[in-house]
């Protein structure tokens, strides 16, 4: 339904309620500035009338407004994403990568990824304050495929970035681990099932072998290690066992997750893609099993793609991934390096000729590709300016993901992304914990550490 | 979701005879540092040990 708006225009900023399915609260927004209260049902018209919580917001309300245009448009990136091969032993039913490329595609020399670094290196210096490393993450299609290139990377440039690497596990063996462990480089793994049935579903190589007991054992030399993360992609194929998902993933010790739903750039995702009413009912389901576990054992299981709209709400500053905010942070706060030394605003869109924004080595550089017009189409995606979304009340804290998805599916850069409604319930789940005082049980311990409180309000 | 401007009903006014429950309003800021994304979260902070 529409938002409807509460014309303030004469005595201050617009507020707008939001029902968000609990008993006592009721939201009210700002859209404009992602601010928000949670006032009593029963009083919703009185607080929108006046009174300390409007006279509160509208003293902070200019500032709420620059803090959220300064995310949303003056970042300079501070994090690539590395693509040190097209080629990939797996052949995911949902991957955003070209299949002739992973099957067939070519290594990036080692010498050509480490003169990429090095020219990227001069290129975070110019733009990052002294003191803070970028973030370089080995990314796609399979980064171990090309390990010896990626491990002299690592090696060559400790000094110079923070390393991640996401990988499919299932050539992470013991040297591996301890190669990469013990540089602190943060690892993710992608695992769709709790058993082999669910994940081959989606996850096989290409001759159709399962890896699933693979990335098992990848997750078993992880356990104890903290900087590690599992990507469980959702699909028709695995929506009835998230539950179950999050279940293993505890009883491994996994410290973070991700639930995602598929992304439907390329159209063999769509095929496995689930309505938002089922995406949000399973989700929610292993939402609430993640919170059981934590209270039965202590031991939290974050749920990184969820908690990043529950900061959204309550930092909007403080958010880690940068698909849910509009522009995205592709070809802002991070871009990607393809293979073949192409920048694109995000890997998302390596598959996309026409995003490519030139050859880091050979043509312009970073400063001529953030310049181009490949990456502008996305970094001007602006939900303030196409409908639906300029009149929906958590825009902000949603950002209509993913304009890659919305370009290739939905045939606009000026559309929704695949999962409208379900980001709407996540926001409502959010809202309904923060009235519940849980909000902190889905988060990382010392979230806010590095954050101040700037807006209290309990009246 | 439902996103409506709440006018005031006649429940709502019965229920205007108990107290309000406390009005919850937080934000918090920070430098914005962001760089993960639906494929990949960077987990390198303290708080993911």
């Amino acid at each position: 339904m529409m938002a409807a708006v509460l014309n303030r225009a004469n005595i201050g900023p617009a507020l707008v309620s939001v029902d968000i399915g609990h008993d006592v609260y009721a939201a009210v927004t700002d859209p404009n500035t992602a601010f928000w209260a949670l006032v009593d049902k029963t009083r919703i018209a009185e607080s929108l009338a006046g009174g300390p919580l409007l006279d509160a917001y509208r003293n902070k309300a200019d500032t709420f407004a620059r803090e959220l245009h300064a995310l949303r448009f003056e970042l300079k990136p501070s994090g690539v994403y590395l693509n040190p091969t097209e080629r990939c032993n797996l052949n995911c039913t949902y991957c955003y990568l070209p299949g002739e490329q992973r099957s067939g595609g070519s290594h990036m020399p080692t010498e050509t990824l480490l003169a990429s670094l090095g020219k990227l290196r001069d290129y975070f210096r110019s733009v990052m304050p002294e003191g803070h490393k970028p973030r370089a993450i080995f990314h796609g299609a399979e980064p171990m495929m090309n390990k010896d290139a990626v491990f002299a990377a690592i090696d060559a440039f400790a000094d110079d970035f923070t390393f991640g690497l996401q990988t499919n596990g299932t050539l992470l063996n013991d040297a591996a681990v301890e190669f990469l462990t013990s540089r602190n480089v943060s690892i993710g793994l992608s695992l769709d099932g709790p058993s082999a049935d669910i994940t081959d579903a989606t996850r096989r190589t290409w001759g159709g072998k399962s890896v699933h007991a693979k990335v098992l054992a990848a997750m078993g030399k992880l356990k104890g290690y903290g900087s590690w993360s599992v990507i469980a992609t959702c699909t028709t194929e695995n929506l009835p066992y998230l539950t179950q998902m999050v279940e293993l993933f505890h009883a491994n010790e996994v410290p973070t997750c991700m639930l995602n739903t598929v992304r439907c750039t390329l159209p063999g995702a769509r095929g496995v893609k689930p309505s938002d009413g089922d995406m949000a009912k399973a989700f929610f389901a292993a939402m609430d099993r993640t919170h059981e576990l934590y209270r039965e054992s202590g031991q939290k299981l974050i749920v990184a793609n969820f908690a990043n709209i529950l900061i959204g709400i309550l930092a909007p500053t403080a958010r880690r991934l940068m698909c849910d905010i509009s522009p995205c942070g592709g070809g802002r706060a991070f871009f990607a390096l393809a293979a073949d030394g192409g920048l694109y605003p995000c890997s998302e869109f390596i598959g996309l000729p026409s995003f490519n924004g030139g050859n880091l080595l050979t043509d312009g550089g970073v400063e001529a590709a953030l310049a181009s017009a490949a990456f502008q189409t996305v970094t001007t995606r602006d939900v303030d300016t196409f409908s639906p979304c300029n009149e929906c009340a958590i825009r902000h804290f949603c950002g209509s993901p993913c304009p890659a998805e919305a370009y290739e599916m939905n045939g606009s850069m000026e559309k929704t992304g695949a999962f409208c409604e379900f980001y709407k319930e996540q926001v409502n789940y959010a809202l309904r914990l923060i009235a519940d005082g849980k909000a902190d049980d889905y988060l990382w311990d010392g979230w806010d550490e590095d954050t101040e409180t700037v807006f209290d309000l309990t009246l | 979701m439902t996103q409506t401007v709440k006018t005031q009903q006649p429940a709502e006014a019965a229920a205007k005879t108990q107290p309000a429950s406390p009005t919850i309003a937080i934000r918090k800021s920070c430098n914005p540092d962001g760089i993960g994304l639906s494929h990949y979260v960077l987990m390198d902070k303290k708080s993911a040990k």
